[in-house]
């Protein structure tokens, strides 16, 4: 209950500093308008079976794009005036951290789907089963990029704490982000072709999800402070000279 | 004797190959107020985020409050404030709004805090200027909430990183005082400055650090004067650095 109570605070100190710039949200959308438009200009002449092999990539590229975009901003603002360590020597739950901020990306990039899907709607005819099944798509793209923020702020949190090394981001988060995106791409294609076995799709998301979260949970502290201090780990060093001045004569 | 706020046994850091700190021992009382000078990079900043816990030391052991520190959870952490060379502050939010969202979290756990807007004035700043952005403030003025956030915690353990920076005049003199006034409190103080006039004024003990080890100190005896002239010894014998500013030294 604690931990949820701090969580939630952070989320609205987060949500307050976001609702006095928009930085986020309009980066994050336009950079989706910005895609959307070039899928436009250089797929929408293409067949429409051709449309239906590509809308799962497009979908999931723009996420993947928009959410490492997301998640390196999310944690610049900590790293412009160094407030993530106020919070990591503060006595809250840390786990607190890690929730307000997957939340707080979850919540935007779930506004660039609301703004990507009906996009490719409107640009692309075969995408008609996102409309046809509105509860469906909106789960997966729950789902979808429950699983790629559940990691990505993981990595990202970790990061912002280094010194200042965000195009590591992509590098790391990329790989370990595959296993969630390609899930997302199958379970798409699934809600696509109106695949009876779309709820075993989504339920392996889930499942998948679950697993991402519980792991990023155990190893958020770990990632942000290091591992506890094991007396004798490494070999001692020259020990320390100590000269207690204040038995020395004034000069 | 009462039992030290915190103790350092032994401990040592490294970044990569470069050895930062090696084999420090330091305690600090409650009820006294130790000054930490030392040459840029030779290990303050380290010191103290591994005292507030933000870095796990490579070797050594860590005591807070009396008991082994592994890991400076938060009931430790409930216990001691930390104030960064950098503010820590969140720009977009106000003075009264930055010390609200850590009063709530303390509160989330349990924890009192002192009011923010009592601190605040405590600290010298205008009734006008508390509902004001942080990022709208001089570098001054943002010490001065990042040191109320800090105070309003009534901690037993104050960490403070260069907190006389960007102060000016009456600030120092302020702040002095409140330090002088922690210390009646009971609570254990360790700062770091390049101010000598400020340190020994309030510091019952002035340590060095210097090559990754605390090589001297001088200790406050009674006579104000004699301390001044022993830790002016001290402070002669900093090494030289070219980025190094000290104020009001006597060298």
């Amino acid at each position: 209950m604690r931990l949820l109570r701090q969580a939630l605070l952070l989320l609205r100190s987060e949500l307050r500093q976001e609702l006095r710039d928009f930085e986020l949200l309009l980066t994050a959308g336009f950079f989706t308008v910005v895609l959307l438009a070039m899928f436009y200009l250089s797929f929408a002449s293409l067949q429409a079976k051709a449309h239906l092999h590509a809308l799962p990539g497009l979908m999931w590229l723009t996420v993947a794009f928009v959410g490492v975009l997301t998640l390196t901003r999310v944690f610049d603002r900590e790293r412009e005036a160094d407030t993530l360590r106020a919070l990591l020597a503060a006595p809250i739950d840390r786990l607190a951290i890690y929730l307000a901020k997957a939340a707080m990306a979850l919540s935007v990039l779930m506004v660039c789907c609301a703004v990507l899907v009906p996009g490719l709607w409107l640009i692309f005819p075969a995408a008609q089963a996102f409309a046809d099944q509105p509860g469906q798509t909106a789960l997966l793209a729950l789902l979808g990029c429950g699983g790629y923020v559940a990691i990505g702020t993981l990595f990202a949190a970790g990061l912002a704490t280094g010194a200042g090394k965000n195009t590591l981001l992509f590098i790391i988060l990329y790989p370990l982000t595959t296993p969630v995106l390609m899930y997302a791409l199958v379970t798409t294609r699934a809600l696509i072709d109106r695949d009876p076995g779309l709820p075993g799709h989504l339920m392996q998301m889930f499942v998948l999800d679950v697993i991402l979260f519980a792991a990023a949970c155990l190893l958020f502290e770990t990632v942000l402070i290091g591992a506890p201090v094991r007396p004798h780990r490494r070999p001692p060093l020259r020990p320390s000279v100590h000269r207690d001045m204040s038995r020395e004569p004034s000069r | 004797m009462s039992e030290a706020a915190a103790a350092l046994h032994g401990v040592a850091q490294r970044f990569g190959r470069k050895v930062v700190l090696r084999g420090v021992d330091l305690e600090l009382r409650p009820g006294g107020i130790v000054g930490l000078v030392g040459a840029n990079g030779s290990g303050k900043t380290t010191l103290f985020a591994i005292l507030s816990g933000l870095l796990q030391p490579d070797a050594g052991e860590r005591r807070l409050f009396g008991r082994a520190a592994d890991e400076v959870d938060a009931p430790a952490r409930a216990r001691l404030a930390y104030v960064a060379h950098a503010t820590q502050l969140y720009g977009a939010l106000s003075a009264r709004e930055n010390l609200r969202l850590f009063a709530d979290l303390r509160a989330a756990a349990g924890l009192s805090t002192r009011p923010a807007d009592e601190v605040l004035r405590e600290l010298g700043l205008s009734p006008e200027a508390l509902g004001r952005p942080v990022a709208t403030f001089s570098r001054g003025m943002a010490q001065r909430v990042a040191l109320a956030r800090a105070l309003a915690a009534r901690p037993e353990l104050l960490l403070l990183d260069e907190p006389f920076t960007a102060l000016d005049a009456a600030g120092r003199g302020l702040l002095s005082r409140v330090l002088l006034d922690e210390r009646s409190r009971g609570a254990a103080v360790l700062l770091s400055s390049h101010d000598f006039d400020a340190l020994v004024q309030i510091c019952d003990r002035i340590v060095l650090l210097e090559g990754g080890a605390l090589a001297r100190s001088v200790e406050h005896r009674g006579d104000r004067e004699d301390f001044r002239r022993r830790a002016a010894a001290l402070w002669h014998d900093l090494p030289a650095d070219p980025g190094d500013t000290l104020v009001d030294g006597p060298r």
